[in-house]
């Protein structure tokens, strides 16, 4: 019975030691993250001969890290909005990364596009200072937002300066050719991620940062392709050339108490001339054509008082910006806007704001008509990341 | 569009990035050998701390993140995931995540 008893008590407690020897718990090589962010809201619109207010369903944008060494890792964002009565889902990016060495990664599959610094880097809710993109972004805008293909990118430390860069190949845009939406004839369609042509898009971005606090940027892009029709139609040879120049300030004021904040993006479209076709409501088809080049504008300014002694006034924002958009004379889709946007954020924690914005747009043409529009917007968002 | 206007624009971009690199090509990292402890000082002096790099570069897009927030595996991902995102230098990563690591 004795030797029983202690054999028990070896194994019991061996087993106990060994445990504690071996099992450090140790993170492993590879690692898993989930991150993301999410928002939500309510909105005021009036815009003269309509109002309309409603609180806005959640957006959840999912992103997934998988590192696979110090080298290799994989990406992915996922979007999930409701949008009128249906829920709309997204894959903003997909990519795998490799450190080729130390001024040099590879990237492929579908990348956030460097063309300027505001869909790649300050579009997220959470990043993103006012409840919404400036005119000249997202649906029906010119800067291209992503594309499927391969990049090369990487920094330079100059010893002081910096220098970042980036070149990248993607399947490139589409042209509307008017033939589905008439109204929408000449416009680059960027969400076209399967290629319709031989043609490719190449581009890149030059970033430098000339001082050594890191806390001015500017930068230089550029996008370009030969042909945006489809293979053996019309405009299989018609091309383009974008360029955007970016420019970034955040810089810490002791004279003004705070934080300040520049960003601003210049954006150019020109699309090679082309011909299409309008159709009349007796049934006779025109052919126009117009001069396709695009422009917008934003130029944004931020201050958080960061040396208050209130810890409620450290926490606040206030942000201005200003926007324009103008699209080619001629084309169904000519316009001429403007934006004034007023905001002012509460930062529950670096990564948690509420943001309350009041905006003026005035439209001239665009797809509600020919007339000038005004339309006043009242926003009260709130974006977390995680 | 003017095929010509395309091409010297495409080519002062290349050209551009090609005098970069071979600009860069030579930094102060390749020469190891320092002369005399004045400047070995003085070199040290202009090294910036990961706390500084944090506040610096976390900002210029987002606000700096509080280093509690993840473990130290978190950080790795996190930082090899910022370095390529956000186009920064290898030095300024690695220094960053060190602190992270460090403060959290």
């Amino acid at each position: 019975m004795k030797k029983l008893f202690t054999i028990i008590t070896i194994f019991v407690l061996g087993g106990t030691l060994y445990g504690q020897t071996y099992n450090t718990f140790e993170p492993s090589k590879t690692q898993f993250m989930l991150r993301g962010y999410g928002h939500t809201g309510f909105e005021y619109m009036d815009s003269g001969d309509e109002t309309e207010s409603t609180f806005l369903g959640s957006a959840f944008a999912p992103i997934f890290l998988y590192k696979h060494s110090d080298r290799l890792m994989f990406e992915a964002e996922l979007e999930f909005a409701l949008e009128g009565d249906e829920l709309e889902t997204g894959l903003e990016y997909a990519d795998v990364m490799y450190v080729l060495n130390k001024n040099m990664t590879v990237r492929a599959g579908k990348f956030l596009l460097p063309f300027g610094t505001f869909m790649e880097r300050l579009h997220p809710a959470w990043i993103n200072r006012l409840p919404n993109a400036p005119l000249g972004y997202g649906h029906d805008g010119i800067a291209p937002s992503s594309g499927i293909g391969v990049e090369l990118r990487g920094a330079f430390d100059l010893g002081g300066p910096k220098l970042n860069y980036s070149v990248y190949s993607t399947n490139g845009p589409r042209i509307k050719d008017g033939s589905e939406e008439p109204e929408e004839a000449g416009i680059l369609e960027f969400e076209n991620y399967e290629d319709t042509n031989l043609a490719k898009a190449f581009g890149g971005r030059i970033g430098l940062l000339p001082f050594s606090d890191s806390s001015t940027e500017i930068g230089f892009s550029a996008y370009s392709t030969s042909g945006t029709g489809e293979q053996d139609s019309d405009f299989e040879d018609i091309g383009a050339f974008l360029y955007a120049l970016d420019f970034s300030l955040v810089k810490q004021i002791p004279g003004l108490g705070g934080i300040v904040d520049a960003k601003a993006q210049y954006n150019s479209s020109n699309v090679d001339t082309a011909t299409f076709i309008e159709m009349h409501e007796d049934g006779d088809e025109e052919e126009y054509s117009f001069d396709n080049q695009s422009n917008s504008f934003y130029g944004q300014v931020s201050y958080r008082p960061t040396m208050s002694g209130s810890n409620f006034v450290k926490n606040l924002e206030f942000v201005a910006r200003y926007s324009d958009f103008n699209a080619p004379e001629g084309a169904e889709w000519e316009e001429k806007s403007k934006q004034y946007a007023f905001g002012l954020n509460y930062w529950l924690s670096w990564r948690s704001v509420v943001k309350l914005s009041y905006q003026t747009t005035e439209t001239e043409g665009g797809h509600d008509g020919d007339g000038i529009t005004n339309t006043d917007g009242l926003f009260l968002h709130w974006a977390i990341g995680f | 569009m003017k095929t010509v206007y395309k091409l010297s624009i495409a080519l002062g971009l290349m050209a551009v990035f090609g005098l970069t690199v071979v600009a860069c090509s030579s930094t102060k990292g390749n020469y190891t050998d320092v002369p005399n402890d004045e400047v070995a000082e003085t070199e040290f002096k202009l090294e910036k701390s990961g706390a500084q790099l944090w506040g610096e570069t976390c900002n210029r897009c987002h606000i700096a993140p509080s280093p509690s927030d993840y473990n130290d595996t978190d950080w790795e991902t996190i930082s090899l995931h910022m370095r390529i995102r956000a186009n920064l230098t290898e030095h300024e990563s690695k220094k960053i995540e060190e602190f992270l690591k460090s403060a959290n």
